[in-house]
């Protein structure tokens, strides 16, 4: 799977060669706060993505370029050495992070949690979630429909996950998601991983989200710190040199900060964000043959996990 | 079937042709639905029986819906109580099996009165007499400091550490065992979990053939559950699907066939003898045991301790001589064996070449060689003890192979035991890695419960197969090359291998990793 041909390097964008220069002469770049709120106008980058598609809906965080490029990744989502394989090996550190978070406080052994997933993909955490015995139900959705599709298919090779109400995918926006009645609103444990790079209004997203947290529930998630770090790693190295993920998988300029996450969060009166019972971070690095391992600090130059939690007197 | 060859190219069909070969050779399927299992285990030896009480015995998985399937009678003849009278296929179970076997609550329904454990180990060169000794005490490393500290001449560094260090537990090198009395502790472990509330039956289904293994139907439509990609085992009992199959069946696995998975290796020119042996001495329970090993040019030969006055030999040799020993009196197998153990390479040689069939010749020939022989010529340890006879009808033989699988894992499937692996027995280590399987196995399933896998898929298998074939094969190597290494009666190899041993005997950390590993210690 690595192509570690040098002449690919040279057949890079010069947009991207440009920007790997100015990226490691200034890094101090990558540290200048980006605050969440909606950009007025789509940065230049993108308008070439998004010119030839229709527009997106209006209110919808569906990015359709994103929602294009993850349509022809889906045949790879189950394939155990595909481009998949490193969301895969992170699969047992989201419910460890989770755990951490809902340990927060003393649970009811007995207790059996609702949970939402946001951006499921190919189902990859749904399906994990679903089978854990902690687990009532989980509402897993995503706007592609070929992902959808793909994890649906896959669904049905594990009969735990075909258990009426068990395990349910849905082809939707989660702005769509509060019109339609008949599905459950409100929910334990929302889960957000590796989605909110690529939602180009990343605050109105999150705030149509905690609509659907319950009081004293979780939304946990996982994305990528903009770093000069993170740059080499997920689009140098990983999308282009070593081809681990397909060329288009990352919009570095959307990658949030560790501290703009949680600035955000403070501003939402909805969140309980003191230290470790409302507000957890963790961050991670990828060891080639060995894993995802967890690394202190490290939420501050690359891969990192983020949780927050809805006041109990919250709505 | 039966060729190799045949079957390399059986395997190397595409599976939807080999799908077609299995189910055709299956009998008619009942119609209907196969239940679906969490965990179906072919075979109820050690590995199976393990593997199952260690799922049985952890609260993530003691509700899984398990199937083990034997085609032998599981329940009859592994009750023999006779205290004066022991099996001869005896196990030599190192520190790290007894903590995982008491971890699942099958030790403490072992009968101890039949377990001996030894505490040191007296390994000595047939050629050149150069001799190692391991005690526990070997096994705790030092560091460098240690070690110089021990080196130097006069030095009471070690004497002390080994006076005031050493606890009756973990004084221990390993415990024999007999193959059947484990079995039966494990099993009746097995049984005991009916009898506890949070944890769902064992479904057992002994004296079973499995008539075939296949991959399941095509789905019926687009929505319906879609078992194509999961095994389906038919038996008498009818079929059953498994979310993970493991093949606990031993050196000619059907389940390692079904998979097409190859396993490569060799056989040694030689068989193992074994037999249940008398000797000169009783020991009670407390005492301090030593067990001896001998490297012979035709192979190691071990006296393994058993309670009171007997012992357990494994004797690697060549087929040639072991025929011979088959077809002695008890007599003369019995001087056979104190030869092996006393005099020179080429009296034994001579002793079991010879045609002779005059019954008790054997013993005269010892008789006299012995006198002949001082201990000091051989390196015999100087409390060896004298074998004075042998239990009837124990003597048997069995071939030396090696065999190791390509990988112990599959989609839905994972193999333990000597289907994964069968090695030369010369450290007692099949057993030993078959019971590490066993709890590696159910460790993993354990943590894919905890986070929510499939646990037949390869997310969580890969973890057991990178975990235990690489130290298998590492195990696997070692042996084989000492036994290459022993097996050479003259020439640079037996200066090499003395001088080889005076130095790792003076050598207590070095030892220590030597020993460390053939016992398991991690």
């Amino acid at each position: 799977m690595a192509n570690t041909s040098p002449s690919r390097l040279f057949q890079l964008p010069a947009a991207l060669r440009s920007a790997a220069l100015s990226t490691s002469l200034a890094p101090t770049l990558s540290r200048t706060p980006k605050p969440l709120v909606p950009a007025t106008t789509p940065s230049p980058g993108r308008a070439y993505a998004t010119a030839t598609l229709p527009p997106p809906p209006a209110q919808s965080s569906v990015n359709q370029a994103e929602v294009s490029h993850f349509n022809t990744l889906a045949s790879a989502w189950w394939d155990p050495h595909g481009s998949s394989r490193l969301l895969h090996l992170m699969n047992p550190l989201r419910h460890d992070f989770i755990r951490r978070c809902t340990n927060q406080e003393v649970r009811d052994p007995n207790e059996k949690l609702h949970y939402l997933d946001i951006g499921c993909g190919g189902g990859i955490f749904a399906e994990s979630a679903a089978r854990m015995r902690n687990v009532s139900t989980v509402t897993a959705v995503d706007p592609t429909p070929e992902v959808i599709a793909v994890a649906r298919k896959h669904q049905r090779v594990d009969p735990t996950l075909l258990e009426p109400g068990k395990l349910t995918y849905l082809q939707t926006s989660i702005e769509e998601l509060s019109r339609q009645k008949e599905v459950r609103q409100q929910y334990d444990i929302i889960t957000l991983f590796e989605v909110i790079e690529h939602i180009q209004q990343p605050s109105p997203f999150l705030q149509s989200i905690l609509k659907h947290l319950k009081p004293g529930g979780w939304l946990v998630g996982s994305t990528i710190a903009r770093t000069p770090v993170s740059w080499f790693t997920t689009k140098l190295m990983a999308e282009e040199v070593l081809g681990i993920v397909p060329r288009g998988t990352h919009e570095w300029s959307q990658y949030i900060q560790p501290q703009e996450m949680r600035d955000w969060a403070r501003q939402q009166k909805a969140l309980s964000t003191s230290e470790g019972v409302g507000w957890q971070v963790m961050g991670v690095v990828y060891v080639p043959g060995i894993g995802w391992k967890e690394v202190r600090g490290s939420e501050s130059l690359g891969n990192y996990f983020f949780g927050m939690k809805k006041r109990d007197d919250a709505e | 079937m039966s060729s190799p060859a045949l079957l390399k190219r059986f395997l190397a069909l595409p599976p939807s042709l080999r799908r077609s070969f299995w189910s055709s050779s299956a009998r008619a399927s009942p119609a209907g639905k196969p239940e679906i299992y969490d965990v179906v285990c072919v075979g109820g030896g050690p590995a199976g029986l393990s593997f199952v009480s260690a799922l049985k015995s952890h609260s993530a998985t003691q509700g899984f819906k398990v199937a083990l399937i034997d085609s032998q009678d599981l329940t009859t003849s592994r009750t023999v109580n006779d205290a004066d009278s022991y099996s001869n296929r005896c196990s030599s179970l190192t520190p790290s099996s007894l903590r995982f076997l008491k971890g699942i609550g099958a030790w403490e329904r072992v009968n101890g009165d039949r377990t001996q454990a030894y505490h040191a180990m007296d390994v000595w060169d047939g050629v050149s007499g150069s001799k190692i000794h391991f005690d526990s005490v070997d096994k705790r490393s030092t560091g460098l400091l240690g070690a110089i500290a021990e080196m130097v001449p006069g030095s009471r560094f070690r004497a002390s550490r080994r006076q005031y260090e050493t606890s009756a537990e973990e004084a221990v090198v390993a415990t024999m065992c007999e193959n059947s009395s484990l079995a039966s502790a494990l099993l009746q472990r097995v049984k005991d979990f009916e009898t506890e509330e949070q944890t769902a039956q064992v479904q057992m289904w002994d004296k079973t053939k499995v008539d075939s293994i296949d991959l399941g139907p095509e789905a019926e439509d687009e929505k319906s559950l879609d078992l194509s990609q999961w095994p389906i085992v038919s038996t008498q009992h009818g079929q059953i699907a498994a979310r993970l199959l493991v093949g606990a069946d031993g050196a000619n696995s059907p389940v390692r066939q079904f998979a097409g998975i190859p396993s490569h290796g060799w056989d040694y020119n030689q068989h193992g003898v074994v037999a249940t042996l008398h000797l000169d001495r009783t020991f009670s329970a407390n005492e301090l045991r030593t067990a001896y090993q001998r490297f012979l040019p035709t192979g190691p030969i071990a006296l393994l301790p058993l309670p009171g006055n007997k012992a357990s030999l494994v004797w690697s040799t060549t087929p040639q001589h072991a025929a011979k020993l088959k077809s002695l009196s008890p007599t003369d197998f019995t001087a056979a064996v104190n030869a092996a153990f006393r005099l020179m390479p080429v009296d034994i040689n001579y002793m079991l070449a010879t045609t002779t069939t005059t019954t008790d010749s054997q013993a005269e020939e010892f008789a006299w060689r012995e006198a002949a022989t001082p201990p000091s010529s051989t390196g015999l340890p100087p409390n060896f003890p004298h074998i004075t006879g042998v239990q009837l009808g124990t003597p048997a033989s069995f071939p030396l192979k090696m065999r190791h699988a390509d990988t112990y894992t599959g989609h839905r499937l994972a193999l333990i035991g000597d289907a994964a692996h069968t090695i030369h027995p010369l450290a007692g280590q099949g057993l030993n890695l078959g019971l590490a399987d066993a709890e590696a196995l159910a460790k993993q399933i354990v943590y894919g419960m905890e986070h929510g896998m499939d646990i037949g898929s390869s997310w969580c298998l890969d973890g057991y197969n990178s975990e235990r074939w690489a130290a298998n094969h590492a195990m696997i190597g070692v042996v084989d090359k000492l036994k290459k290494v022993y097996s050479a009666g003259s020439g640079p190899v037996v200066w090499g291998r003395s001088l080889g041993l005076g130095v790792v005997e003076r050598l207590g950390p070095v030892k220590a990793a030597f020993m460390g590993a053939a016992a398991g210690v991690r």
